[in-house]
């Protein structure tokens, strides 16, 4: 199969499952009900005299994004699993890269949506002054939810087939997550408080390395967590 | 029909779960134009047999030939309860780059289903379902067929239309291996029977007629 092959196949694969979200909305409006209600408490719960809210604005943004996106995730393969819809797909002529890529796109349509959704509440919040250095941030954002989705395919592929799957991708998922998310939270960090960037540059390699790593080991090891 | 030229060819597959051997030692030959039944009790590797075939499943020991596209229908759909009959089809045609509405259209008019293509399949009955499953399976116009109970959850007139695609598809070339207890309905579909008793093929032989199988199978059965 020749990459315009897998192209079109991963095409196909994004496309279906954001139309049965679409239909079913289920996971759509529960990880956005919980990324508004992360958002809400933290700032409510802060206390303003002791912590500004340019401090605990690059955690809240993170924690948000995380746990709402793991919500997304988890869903992933959930799909496949009813009707064992799964065994279709591996009947295709579709290659396990083309359902990796396909479910990867997919999710990162459905997680960039519940964060761009979020993310005008977050500068509402919290009052950041991020308009100058918004592409910035949304490019931050983007890099760091493609290594969160792509890790997050896997391991929501793996544990799919466990009885509470809902509860081990977090437990699984998290530490691999620690690298990419703490880049994410400095990189938050330096641009809400307008920080040159020369210093963004470390960390900003830093992320995308961890992307690139991330997105082909997963890759790598969809084909095994396919078979069988 | 001839042998010289197989769909599918079994070199002694084994398929084991942990400790336990569900398949053991299966070796045959499926023309183009031929169809098995297999045939054997609750646990005897039938459906684990059909898995391997398909690919789904590796096999333990031994290898699986195929010739050209597989098409499976199992005991669950393989589709999408959220989506219609129609985009279900479209979106497996995707896969195997054949979604022309025309072949789509005319898949769901051939199981009985053109009337209601556009209702979601959650809705739909087992019997439904299970024409909508084989309508899947024909999409990439198969050369190899398997088929795990086809006719589960079919009235008469859904079984006929069934046994009368199947014949199609067997004029047509396909190879065929159908793993069913509805002996009485499929008969006339096969060949020969591979008779199944504790993951071996006991007996491969021509097919006879449904009163004829149960007795073969129970002295083979008896046998163990």
């Amino acid at each position: 199969m020749g990459s315009y092959e897998t192209l079109r196949v991963a095409l196909a694969i994004a496309a279906k499952d954001l139309l049965v979200e679409q239909r079913t909305k289920t996971a759509f409006f529960s990880s956005l009900v919980f990324a508004i209600l992360v958002l809400t408490i933290l700032y409510f719960a802060r206390d303003a005299t002791a912590v500004s809210d340019l401090d605990l604005a690059p955690g809240a943004l993170w924690v948000t994004f995380t746990f709402a996106g793991m919500l997304g995730l988890n869903r992933a393969f959930l799909l496949e699993r009813e009707n064992r819809a799964v065994d279709g797909l591996r009947l295709s002529p579709a290659t396990p890269t083309g359902i990796f890529l396909g479910k990867v796109l997919g999710n990162l349509v459905f997680v960039g949506v519940v964060e761009l959704v979020s993310l005008p509440l977050f500068i509402l919040f919290y009052d950041v002054p991020i308009w100058r250095q918004l592409g910035l941030l949304l490019l931050v954002i983007f890099l760091a939810t493609t290594g969160f989705v792509a890790v997050g395919t896997l391991f929501s592929a793996i544990v799919v087939r466990t009885r509470f799957s809902e509860v081990m991708l977090p437990v699984l998922l998290l530490p691999f997550l620690f690298p990419p998310i703490v880049a994410a939270v400095q990189l938050t960090r330096r641009i809400v408080a307008l920080r040159p960037f020369d210093e963004l540059t470390g960390w900003l390699s830093m992320l995308a390395a961890f992307v690139v790593i991330f997105f082909f080991l997963s890759l790598l090891l969809f084909e095994a967590i396919l078979e069988e | 029909m001839t042998h010289a030229d197989p769909s599918l060819t079994l070199h002694g597959v084994f398929r084991r779960f942990g400790y336990r051997w569900v398949v053991r030692d299966v070796s045959l030959d499926v023309a183009h134009g031929e169809a098995v039944l297999l045939v054997g009790g609750n646990g005897a590797g039938k459906t684990t047999l059909l898995r391997v075939v398909s690919g789904l499943l590796k096999a333990s020991k031994g290898r699986v030939e195929r010739q050209g596209a597989v098409g499976m229908v199992a005991h669950h759909t393989m589709m999408y309860d959220a989506l219609t009959a129609r985009e279900n089809l479209r979106f497996f045609g995707r896969l195997h780059g054949r979604s022309d509405r025309t072949r789509i259209d005319a898949l769901l008019d051939r199981m009985g289903l053109l009337h209601v293509g556009d209702e979601r399949i959650g809705t739909f009955s087992r019997g439904m379902l299970q024409r909508l499953a084989i309508a899947r399976a024909l999409l990439p116009e198969p050369r190899v067929l398997l088929l795990d109970e086809p006719l589960t959850g079919l009235d008469d007139s859904a079984s006929r239309t069934v046994v009368e695609v199947l014949a199609e598809l067997k004029r047509g070339g396909a190879g065929m291996m159908i793993a069913s207890h509805q002996l009485v309905e499929l008969v006339g579909s096969a060949d020969r029977v591979g008779y199944m008793v504790g993951g071996r093929m006991a007996a491969l032989e021509p097919c006879g007629d449904a009163g004829q199988v149960v007795q073969r199978y129970r002295e083979l059965a008896d046998r163990g």
